[in-house]
């Protein structure tokens, strides 16, 4: 059943594409295109222009460096965000605090705030960071905050979800032990769920960087600054020679972000 | 346990010294908050109790959210046959000379960290530049960027499959490619299927804003209703989404569901 609708899907959806690419008059495999391409990359590698290309210059690599440090700032601040919501959020988005065995009281708030945090989760995990930061320019100015307020918010239903699922997994023992011995709500969480949520949390948020720093140059699309905006403009300008070296430090940034985080995520073991 | 226990602290403070530091990258002084934009946020928040839903809109909408689909569906179709070819060989499970599995693993990784490295937006932009607009390069885009992605996940699954199945098929002489196709392949197949169905909610989401590089679906209604300041519109098409997605993470949980038991 599943496969079969699979299968239309793809054969539809196949049919739409190579209909719109030949109204378009595009063709992808082409003698022509195969030349475009060639003519790209040759732009890029800035093969046949007078003045040497900016991947070579030690200027060019130099104005990078402030560019690289916004969008690694940016990028630290999402995860950051991200990562403190999921903490203060998840909680009450556990199906064993709302329901089960963790719940502190009788009380018809704590299933009311399993609904609203679970609904929140979905909202913002269901948008993603391009939309968030159309929507935030609403109330911020174009910048680094927007940009790292979109990512959070994508990344906070990820992270968040995964929180609540880490509390409901939770081995129920010293909590109990806790909470019989006449903790109160908030030295439970304090004491029993928090820290023992923390090592997960924090190695999954590590993940999530590795991705969020993928998605930063992205947001700068948008104006939220960094790499993102110098690679629009240099592409609009066709700069392209310089769209190489951005790509470069984004490559070399992507890569170094990968060894901190799997280096970090060794410390949260 | 202490030893534990500081390298836990060092991370912490690690981590906090980070964010403090993240802080810094935004520029204060300027001021943050958009003051004009107070009115617009109240009316397009009041908007959302009232979504536009005329069939002539309606119409437009869901045809952008088609539009939407198509590309993520072409998308992973792509990334899962580059995913499927460069996975294997990275994973190393076919070539049998140590050289050869050497120079296959080391090649495919490294291709797939390049085609993952760079953001599907980011394809996108290039490959227009190079092809022309046409929905073959969003398509394209979205089958680079997340075939390296589940290239790499299908090679890792593929190389951690338990080998007690894979030795007896090989005592009673199979070949690579027939150890590969009924020992392994079988064992780490439920796990493949269900992250590339989680991928094709991701690479939803990454078509829902292609509009962001000049292709068309829904991120391209939602941009013009925005510059039309038309709230309404806005919030339909923000639904719409929404339910695609809640959508698909039931099937797919669904069919997760359904491989495992």
């Amino acid at each position: 059943m599943s496969l079969a609708a699979a299968v239309i899907l793809v054969v539809l959806s196949w049919l739409w594409v190579i209909g719109e690419d030949r109204a378009r008059g595009v063709v992808l495999i082409s003698a022509q295109s195969a030349e475009h391409v060639g003519q790209f990359i040759e732009d890029l590698l800035g093969i046949g222009s007078p003045s040497p290309p900016a991947y070579l210059r030690p200027d060019r690599w130099a104005a990078m460096a402030g560019l690289a440090a916004e969008t690694l700032g940016m990028s630290v601040l999402a995860a950051g965000l991200a990562g403190a919501g999921a903490l203060a959020l998840g909680v009450f988005a556990a199906r064993t605090v709302a329901f089960g065995p963790l719940r502190p009281s009788r009380s018809p708030l704590w299933p009311m705030a399993f609904f609203v945090t679970r609904g929140a989760f979905i909202v913002s995990r269901a948008l993603p960071e391009l939309l968030w930061a159309l929507l935030l320019l609403f109330l911020f100015t174009p910048g680094t905050l927007p940009g790292a307020l979109a990512l959070g918010l994508h990344n906070l239903g990820v992270v968040g979800k995964l929180g609540a699922e880490v509390v409901e997994d939770l081995n129920l023992r010293p909590i109990q032990a806790l909470q019989r011995s006449g903790a109160r709500p908030g030295q439970l969480l304090a004491y029993g769920i928090v820290p023992s949520m923390l090592p997960q949390l924090l190695t999954y948020l590590l993940y999530r960087w590795e991705v969020i720093i993928r998605s930063t140059i992205v947001v700068g699309f948008v104006g939220a600054g960094g790499l993102g905006q110098e690679f629009r403009l240099r592409m609009s300008f066709f700069h392209y020679t310089d769209v190489t070296l951005i790509l470069l430090v984004y490559l070399l940034l992507v890569f170094g972000v990968d060894l901190v985080s799997a280096g970090l995520r060794r410390l949260a073991r | 346990m202490t030893g534990l226990r500081s390298s836990r602290s060092i991370l912490t403070i690690l981590l906090l010294a980070a964010f403090g530091w993240s802080l810094t990258s935004v520029d204060w002084r300027e001021g943050v908050l958009n003051v004009q934009g107070t009115p617009a946020l109240l009316e397009f928040l009041a908007a959302a109790v009232r979504p536009v839903l005329t069939p002539a809109f309606l119409g437009r909408a869901v045809a952008a959210l088609w539009q939407t689909v198509a590309y993520a569906v072409a998308g992973m179709t792509v990334a899962l046959l580059i995913g499927a070819v460069l996975g294997t060989l990275a994973s190393g499970a076919l070539a049998h000379r140590r050289v050869a599995r050497f120079g296959e693993v080391v090649g495919a990784r490294a291709t797939l960290g390049l085609l993952r490295a760079i953001h599907e937006l980011v394809w996108a932009w290039l490959f227009i530049a190079a092809l022309g607009l046409s929905p073959i390069t969003g398509v394209l885009a979205l089958g680079v960027a997340y075939g390296g992605i589940l290239g790499l996940i299908f090679a890792q699954h593929l190389a951690d499959a338990p080998t007690a199945p894979l030795r007896a098929l090989q005592a009673a002489g199979a070949r690579p490619w027939q150890a590969f196709l009924y020992g392994r392949l079988p064992l780490v197949l439920p796990d493949l299927v269900s992250y590339a169905l989680y991928r094709f909610e991701c690479a939803l989401r990454a078509a829902a804003v292609f509009s962001f590089v000049g292709l068309g679906g829904l991120g391209a209604e939602l941009q013009l209703s925005l510059r039309e300041l038309n709230y309404g519109e806005v919030w339909t098409l923000l639904f719409l989404l929404i339910a695609l997605i809640v959508a698909v993470d039931w099937w797919s949980g669904e069919v997760r569901r359904r491989m495992t038991t």
